[in-house]
């Protein structure tokens, strides 16, 4: 269950926090990452008691699928801000791409001018999709690029294109938001986008489908390829990494294009949701998805994260963020509280991580007091 | 191994140039939309301070050797419709009264808006248009810019102090939100529960107009309150709000919102429920989406803010004060009223300008 924090590739990384002389996994490791993700997952659980409790209307079936899309938005982008965390690398702009994929894929229903010509084309719903989803990529492949090969600092990379990214949003809408473009035309053929991605199959929103579908093969991909076990390997250590063998490179570019992939879904699924392509959407997306990726036990210097504390870190914003507005909580205290509970998250893995490490350092001692003691060298602690 | 590197840069070189040129068309479509904005398209989107102060700069030149000399336009956010408008409007007139122009946006932040207006009193601009960040923060700055002889006319927002500006034009909210106010209640039928989306509290006229709507429905006891969220003018966190607002109070008949964005986000989340026939809802500043929704019968009211007008008001009271060291109009400050746009008249608004 526990996914592989202690597999570093060749055995060359430790991962930091974890104990340093677990070579396969201890018992005594598995407590511990159960902790860690417990820790959030106990969190939720409070926050949901808690306002079910002063609350009716709280656990019922609307709001819960209300909660679940918004969960799902923040969910999506912050699987992939956990790819990026997890190689120690930080990406600023997703919220900006958000907004740049939804700016995009309004343009495009709203006609492509074909230059010289008067002629308009109009693409059709998948074109338009497959389209935005390339531009996101493109936004983080540049941002991969930037910092994979140039070796620039991933914080300001990104936050510059955090600028770039949202310039161009509003170069693209102009000052309008794109509205009732966005329904298509029946004799250009290009209506339906609203029939699939503000869909809800199942009564369950399509977001929270795709968000799913992408932590199950995030998940594949972080437990069951090398590509994952390099990520590991790389956030962990990356010059340990790159000495045996893993290509450091490579992957610190590609989680950047996975980054910008999952903020474009977003873009698209979110213009869908509120039925309109404006420019300050996506605007502080990349904190809240900060937030859930570090409350879900991920650490911020890499090489320590999951899927699953990841989607538990967003269902504990989600809820909290609802419940607040349900009960009635004043706006201006609906900050102060979420800001509270994300430093907490924090502060409570940083004190278990503190304990483990005393808990381990005793131990090593106790191991290294046992073999002077007995005669013949140690083989095995 | 370096030359691979090289077209790794290469191709993300590509890449960002791919966006400019597919950015470039994207304006040009846009533009082509509004007769006004087509002079504009380019100038008005690049509204971050750097580009303004290589406009600026590159304009003083023209300021001392031009014949009508620069008007710098200084607005809030034209990626919003209604400060596009403004701006757009803004451009066109002055061009139209021989002067060149440079546009920048303070996004309501004072500071940003001290470090723009240094930038056009030291480029040395004929006179200065200004949509103030804030009633007692424009104050000092507007002071500087008169001092340094340049004159500064305000369109939109007020300060809080006359006798330094030129000329105060600014549409009346608390009588739009008295109007919006008085529609919606009627609608409501004088009776039943509602919620409030509120704008960006640092916002002046988030408050103006929540006070507005509240001194009419006040006056109607059967009209409750139950509840307030606070979704800063967009309309995503209107949804957002309003999902919730809807789950803690599934009976309520209204909605009351600081503006048509988090007002129309609140109508996406009440179609989502099936309560559109159920809920009644008000808007404010009459973009053309709030427009359409009020056409469709989504939206009992909204309000149109005369602000292509005041803004032309205010251009031309500017160009006379440069001209004759007079605007001609006898009160500094002038409040236009706005206009109430219901299924009745919503046909004749189009992009903020309401033919008769």
């Amino acid at each position: 269950m526990t996914e592989t924090t202690t597999k570093p590739a060749s055995g060359t990384g430790n991962p930091p926090g974890g104990s340093a002389n677990g070579n396969g996994r201890s018992s005594r490791f598995n407590l511990n990452s159960v902790l860690v993700e417990g820790r959030a997952l106990i969190a939720l659980i409070v926050i949901v008691a808690f306002f079910a409790i002063m609350s009716e209307n709280y656990l019922t079936g609307g709001n819960l699928t209300s909660i679940i899309k918004q969960v799902a938005f923040n969910a999506i982008i912050a699987l992939g801000m956990l790819l990026v965390i997890l190689n120690g690398g930080i990406d600023l702009s997703v919220g900006s791409t958000v907004g740049l994929t939804g700016a995009v894929a309004g343009n495009l229903f709203r006609g492509l001018h074909v230059p010289f010509t008067d002629a308009i084309l109009f693409p059709q719903v998948w074109v338009i999709v497959i389209v935005s989803v390339l531009v996101g990529m493109l936004v983080g492949y540049v941002n991969g690029l930037l910092i994979a090969r140039l070796n620039l600092a991933p914080f300001i990379v990104t936050l510059g294109m955090l600028y770039v990214a949202r310039g161009l949003t509003q170069v693209f809408l102009n000052g309008q938001n794109i509205t009732a473009e966005l329904r298509g035309q029946e004799e250009l053929g290009n209506t339906g986008f609203f029939g699939v991605f503000a869909s809800s199959p199942l009564g369950i929103p399509i977001s929270a489908w795709v968000m799913v579908v992408l932590a199950v093969i995030f998940s594949i991909l972080l437990t069951r390829t090398p590509f994952g076990r390099w990520l590991y390997a790389t956030g962990s250590n990356t010059r340990a990494a790159q000495l045996s063998g893993v290509p450091v490179k490579k992957v610190e570019t590609r989680i950047y294009v996975l980054s910008g992939m999952c903020a474009a879904l977003v873009g698209i699924l979110q213009i869908a949701n509120i039925s309109s392509s404006t420019a300050d959407l996506g605007q502080f997306y990349e904190l809240n998805a900060i937030a859930a990726v570090v409350i879900g036990g991920a650490a911020l210097s890499g090489g320590r994260g999951t899927v699953r504390g990841t989607i538990i870190g967003a269902l504990v914003i989600g809820f909290l963020a609802n419940g607040l507005v349900i009960i009635g909580v004043s706006p201006f205290w609906q900050q102060v509280v979420t800001g509270a509970v994300i430093i907490l998250a924090v502060a409570v893995d940083s004190i278990q991580q503190i304990a483990q490490r005393r808990r381990n350092a005793r131990r090593a001692v106790a191991n290294l007091r046992q073999s002077t003691r007995s005669t013949p060298p140690p083989a095995a602690a | 191994m370096f030359s691979k590197k090289l077209s790794r840069v290469a191709i993300a070189g590509i890449g960002v140039a791919l966006m400019g040129v597919a950015a470039c068309g994207g304006s040009d479509s846009g533009s082509s939309t509004s007769s006004s904005s087509s002079a504009t398209g380019g100038d008005t989107s690049s509204e971050s301070s750097a580009a303004t102060s290589s406009s600026a700069s590159s304009s003083a030149s023209t300021g001392t050797g031009g014949e009508g000399g620069t008007i710098a336009i200084i607005t809030v956010d034209p990626s919003n419709p209604y400060w596009k408008a403004e701006v757009d409007t803004a451009v066109a007139k002055a061009t139209e009264l021989g002067y060149t122009t440079t546009t920048s946006a303070h996004k309501n932040d004072p500071d940003e808006q001290q470090r723009l207006m240094e930038t056009a009193i030291n480029a040395k601009v004929s006179g200065i248009l200004l949509d103030p960040a804030g009633a007692e923060e424009s104050i000092a700055i507007v002071q500087r810019a008169t001092d340094a002889g340049i004159p500064v006319a305000l369109v939109n927002a007020e300060i809080n102090e006359t006798g330094i500006a030129v000329a105060q034009i600014v549409s009346n909210n608390a009588q739009g939100a008295t109007i919006g106010a008085e529609a919606w209640s009627e609608a409501m039928n004088y009776t039943g529960t509602y919620v409030e989306l509120f704008g960006n509290p640092s916002d002046n006229n988030a408050q103006v107009r929540s006070d507005g709507y509240e001194a009419v429905i006040s006056q109607y006891p059967d009209l409750q309150k139950v509840g307030e969220e606070i979704a800063n003018w967009d309309r995503q966190e209107g949804q957002e709000k309003m999902e919730a607002l809807l789950s803690a109070h599934p009976d309520i008949t209204g909605v009351i919102a600081g503006n048509d964005e988090m007002a129309l986000g609140a109508i996406n989340a009440i179609k989502a429920a099936n309560k559109i026939d159920q809920i009644k809802v008000l808007g404010f500043d009459g973009n053309q989406d709030a427009v359409n929704a009020v056409k469709a019968g989504e939206m009992v009211a909204t309000v149109v803010q005369p602000i292509v007008e005041g803004t032309n008001l205010a251009v031309e009271q500017l160009d006379s004060f440069i001209r004759t060291g007079s605007t001609g109009a006898s009160e500094e400050k002038q409040a236009i009223d706005c206009v109430l746009i219901t299924t009745e008249n919503a046909d004749t608004v189009n992009n903020f300008v309401i033919s008769s």
